[in-house]
């Protein structure tokens, strides 16, 4: 289980993150939705012990990783995966140096247990022929896939997604959304995503946690979600520019921003 | 005049920052060096030799260059002097004291800290700003122990190695000045050169140099792990580190210099 409590950030004078609280299930896939700026980036990075909050905890199974720093969280990181919104992937490595990285840097495998593992993962995302190539060399999709063959190197309990769908063509974002499921039925991996894929979302997962001017708006099931009656909520899951989410981000009153000097 | 003054503190507390940060990153560094060393698997993936070809042997062709253009420069130099007096037979002594015990050692850090740092702070900043150094945090892989001890080794190794060659050279392009333009017989060059040449010369300049290698790869990786944003930043982030490292080396140099042979 992992539990947000409290969660406060800001940047200079802009709060990011207001007291968010919400539980991820273990076993479970977890969707965060929320506006672009929202802070989704934020709260996966303060999950993930890469940046501090300014408040509130972060527990793993009762361990509160806000507290740790440097090599403490070495411990829980061995057994996460992260997929980055672009990939992450380390340019002047190959691709099955990449997903081989972690699996050298934390285990004693010999070079060919740890070359057949490499071509496992790559297998698991289609791209084992691509073993040789470094990342500049394929595309942004593919690149994608391999990050998560890297992701799921060491077999994580839990692995983040950040965007795992933006863009990618439609057959591969199903692809994706299925390997999440599949990882999470039939490999019992804690899957926690952020996306703005609504569609995605309300098909495989447990539990949907939106996002909204950095407090929770809402959470619950994707049946819960869908059956709110907030008009927040059903702006987000329909996609309506009408509503009343405005599309401006600015604060200030547009009339007044044009006359004063 | 306030401004002046906020601006002055200000900078003085960023320079204060800086360098408390380049000596925990230097003592990390340390740490993570002999964790590399000792462990022979890891020894092994952090591609020691790889480095140490790609910072000195790289570096080789500018650095020989320079150097023997310097030799040549630094004969031309003091042969207008010493024709007048007939001194011309002291060329050799000076270029050899003037290359191996300041300007050798010198130019060489300052070659490699415009190509080599420069390219630490680039290739790291735009590591930084794909993700990868965050990446790599995430896979509980140690950043330092990933990007900035193999540099550091190689460089380490490798600037002691290109000085001592960049020392020679520029003698060896005085030699070849001195013998064939300003009629100094051969053995005689020879003869003057080594009886100047000190051992003292030889290890001062080699202490120099792994000196500068340090101020070298510390600011360069320093400058690439702390940018923030974007292409830009990388720019500013570089251009300070050639900046910061250029004036860092000649100060170094001044105080081991006056502390060597003042």
């Amino acid at each position: 289980m992992i539990r947000a409590h409290d969660i406060k950030k800001t940047y200079g004078d802009r709060v990011v993150l207001n007291g968010i609280d919400f539980i991820a299930e273990r076993k479970k896939i977890t969707y965060i939705f929320g506006t672009s700026g929202g802070g989704k980036s934020t709260l996966l990075k303060i999950l993930i012990g890469a940046i501090k909050p300014d408040a509130g905890e972060v527990l793993y199974n009762d361990a509160d990783i806000v507290k740790l720093s440097g090599r403490e969280l070495d411990p829980f990181r061995r057994k996460m995966g992260m997929l980055f919104q672009h990939g992450a992937l380390l340019n002047s490595l190959s691709i099955g140096d990449n997903v081989g990285l972690p699996i050298k840097e934390h285990t004693e495998l010999d070079d060919s247990i740890v070359n057949i593992m490499v071509k496992m993962k790559l297998e698991l995302v289609g791209l084992r022929d691509f073993e040789g190539l470094l990342p500049g060399q394929i595309s942004g999709g593919m690149q994608k896939r391999v990050a998560l063959a890297r992701a799921l190197a060491l077999d994580p309990e839990v692995v983040f997604f950040d965007e795992p769908t933006s863009g990618l063509d439609p057959i591969v974002a199903s692809v994706i959304t299925k390997l999440i499921a599949d990882l999470n039925k039939l490999l019992g991996i804690t899957c926690i995503v952020v996306t703005h894929a609504v569609d995605e979302a309300m098909r495989i997962a447990d539990k949907i946690v939106i996002l909204y001017r950095g407090t929770v708006l809402a959470q619950g099931s994707p049946q819960e979600i869908k059956a709110s009656s907030n008009p927040l909520v059903q702006q987000f899951i329909t996609g309506s520019p009408d509503g009343p989410i405005s599309f401006h981000a600015s604060s200030k009153d547009f009339r007044e921003d044009l006359l004063t000097k | 005049m306030k401004n002046l003054v906020g601006y002055v503190g200000r900078t003085f507390i960023l320079f204060l920052r800086d360098l408390s940060s380049i000596y925990y990153l230097f003592r990390e560094t340390l740490a993570q060096s002999a964790v590399i060393l000792l462990n022979r698997k890891k020894r092994r993936q952090a591609r020691l030799l790889e480095q140490v070809d790609e910072i000195g042997t790289l570096s080789l062709p500018l650095v020989l260059t320079v150097s023997a253009l310097l030799g040549i420069a630094l004969t031309v130099l003091i042969s207008f002097q010493l024709k007048e007096i007939g001194g011309l037979n002291y060329i050799p002594g000076f270029v050899t004291v003037a290359v191996f015990r300041e300007m050798g050692p010198l130019i060489t850090a300052l070659i490699v800290a415009g190509r080599v740092g420069a390219a630490f702070t680039a290739r790291i900043g735009t590591m930084k700003v794909s993700e990868e150094i965050l990446a790599l945090e995430t896979m509980a892989i140690n950043p330092v122990r990933f990007l900035v001890v193999q540099r550091f080794i190689g460089i380490v190794l490798a600037l002691p190695a290109l000085t001592m060659l960049a020392g020679f050279t520029a003698v060896f392009g005085s030699f070849l000045f001195g013998s064939t333009r300003l009629g100094i017989r051969p053995d005689t060059y020879m003869r003057e050169m080594l009886d100047v040449l000190l051992f003292k010369d030889l290890y001062s300049g080699m202490i120099k140099a792994i000196v500068f290698s340090v101020v070298i790869v510390m600011i360069g990786c320093y400058r690439g792990l702390v940018v923030e944003g974007g292409a830009e930043d990388v720019g500013r982030s570089t251009m300070l580190s050639v900046v910061s490292s250029t004036l860092a080396i000649i100060m170094f140099d001044t105080v081991m210099t006056a502390a060597f042979y003042g």
